[in-house]
């Protein structure tokens, strides 16, 4: 138990270190910024107990909103995120699953997966970019900021999941 | 108690979650100025709303208690409005008040001296309101003592009043409880003192009697005081008496002053030319 929650904090810092040295910078289309600090909450197995899991989720969130000046939202929608995730991956997960299980490519399949990695940053981003629109003026503005950050960040998701995941695996196996 | 702390186990991550969120919407809208200024612009008028809503009801409610107050009100002026007519019915005329005040033929334009002489034989007194003011010459000037003299000339904005204390100043006045007629004069020298000429010899006045207008001239409303009797003696040819008169107005400290317009005075002037020129026809 111990042990994960090393490799959370561990992720954690990471996610966090290239979401503001890395994608806070990348504004696609000239405002669509992906969200990838979302993929904290998203690769929780289901074993992580849901008040730990708001936790992880407040706690991603609100690091980033002190860094990045945009206090509550982030940390906002992170939560929140953090609550609807279980629901979400009920979804998509097959219904004899009754452990412990980690929404992964291998164990989701790709287009499941991608699904589910895309309602949960399209969750996400919906929800940061309203609280920092705050208003439904220049709507069309801040929807193209949503979809344009949901599939970035899903994109970026799936890329990281199917390299990451495959190399640590093919250690393992390898060891 | 049990059951309360099995809910609360059960659904704890829903508390948790609340918390949480409002935490974070506290923060959203305690250090984001666009956001917070959004948030409490709105509560303030949905709250502006359910206020003027809760008013409009409560004021519906109490309009009960608004209409007792109103009669209750009701009821006491009426009983004043009783006492007052009864009061009415009890007075009568006061020989004090001026004729013609009530038919409002007289209008009084208050104004103030502006300038004054009163060590001279031929005294004039200045006041700051004139003929934009609706002062004509020949209107009567008074203050609260009593006559103080006849508007002399007048230019826009100022008039020249001649006071009683001017050697050429001559107002038809009466002994006010003998109703004998007379004229009131000044001789220079004290301007404290003028000189009741023209009353018959046998007019039995006392010292201290008042001597008011009446109304003959239709300068001023009868009754008026222009001083009282300080001294009886006789006239310089002995067919009349001529007293010393206390004037009630003191010349040296007087400021405030009222013309009296009179606006029936060109209607009667026209009807006395009339009657004259028909007069002298026959």
């Amino acid at each position: 138990m111990k042990h994960e929650t090393y490799i959370r904090l561990g992720r954690m810092v990471l996610l966090l270190v290239v979401q503001l040295l890395i994608l806070n910078h990348l504004h696609l289309f000239g405002y669509a910024t992906p969200l990838i600090i979302g993929y904290m909450i998203i690769c929780c197995e289901t074993a992580v107990s849901r008040v730990s899991l708001l936790w992880w989720g407040f706690g991603i969130g609100i690091i980033y909103d002190i860094f990045s000046n945009t206090m509550g939202m982030a940390a906002a929608s992170c939560t929140l995120l953090a609550m609807v995730k279980p629901s979400i991956l009920k979804l998509f997960m097959p219904r004899d699953m009754v452990d412990s299980f980690k929404p992964t490519i291998q164990n989701l399949g790709l287009s499941r997966y991608i699904w589910y990695s895309l309602s949960c940053m399209g969750l996400l981003h919906f929800t940061f970019y309203f609280l920092e629109a705050f208003s439904l003026e220049d709507l069309l503005l801040t929807i193209g900021a949503m979809v344009g950050g949901t599939v970035l960040a899903t994109l970026i998701s799936v890329c990281v999941e199917y390299i990451v995941r495959n190399r640590i695996e093919e250690r393992e196996v390898g060891k | 108690m049990q059951n309360l702390i099995d809910f609360i186990v059960k659904y704890k991550h829903w508390f948790v979650f609340f918390l949480m969120e409002g935490f974070c919407l506290a923060l959203l809208f305690r250090f984001n100025n666009y956001q917070g200024s959004v948030f409490f612009t709105t509560a303030n008028s949905f709250v502006g709303g359910i206020y003027s809503a809760v008013d409009g009801v409560t004021s519906y409610v109490g309009l009960s208690a608004v209409n007792e107050k109103l009669e209750a009100e009701n009821e006491l002026l009426r009983a004043e409005v009783h006492e007052m007519k009864r009061e009415l019915a009890t007075h009568r005329i006061d020989t004090l008040q001026f004729e013609g005040f009530n038919r409002s033929r007289y209008r009084f334009v208050g104004a103030q001296i502006v300038n004054a002489t009163t060590n001279h034989s031929l005294n004039l007194l200045t006041l700051n309101k004139g003929e934009q003011d609706g002062i004509r010459p020949e209107m009567g000037v008074v203050c609260s003592s009593g006559v103080v003299g006849i508007v002399f000339l007048t230019s826009d904005h100022y008039s020249t009043v001649m006071p009683l204390i001017n050697v050429k100043s001559k107002v038809s006045c009466q002994l006010k409880e003998h109703l004998s007629f007379g004229t009131m004069e000044w001789e220079f020298g004290s301007c404290r003192y003028g000189y009741m000429t023209g009353v018959p010899l046998h007019i039995k006045a006392s010292v201290g009697e008042v001597v008011e207008t009446n109304g003959h001239s239709d300068i001023f409303p009868s009754g008026i005081p222009l001083g009282t009797v300080e001294s009886i003696g006789q006239s310089d040819d002995g067919l009349s008496q001529k007293f010393t008169v206390k004037l009630a107005v003191d010349y040296t400290s007087v400021r405030n002053v009222s013309v009296i317009t009179n606006y029936h005075h060109a209607e009667k002037r026209t009807l006395e030319f009339l009657a004259d020129s028909l007069m002298s026809i026959e």
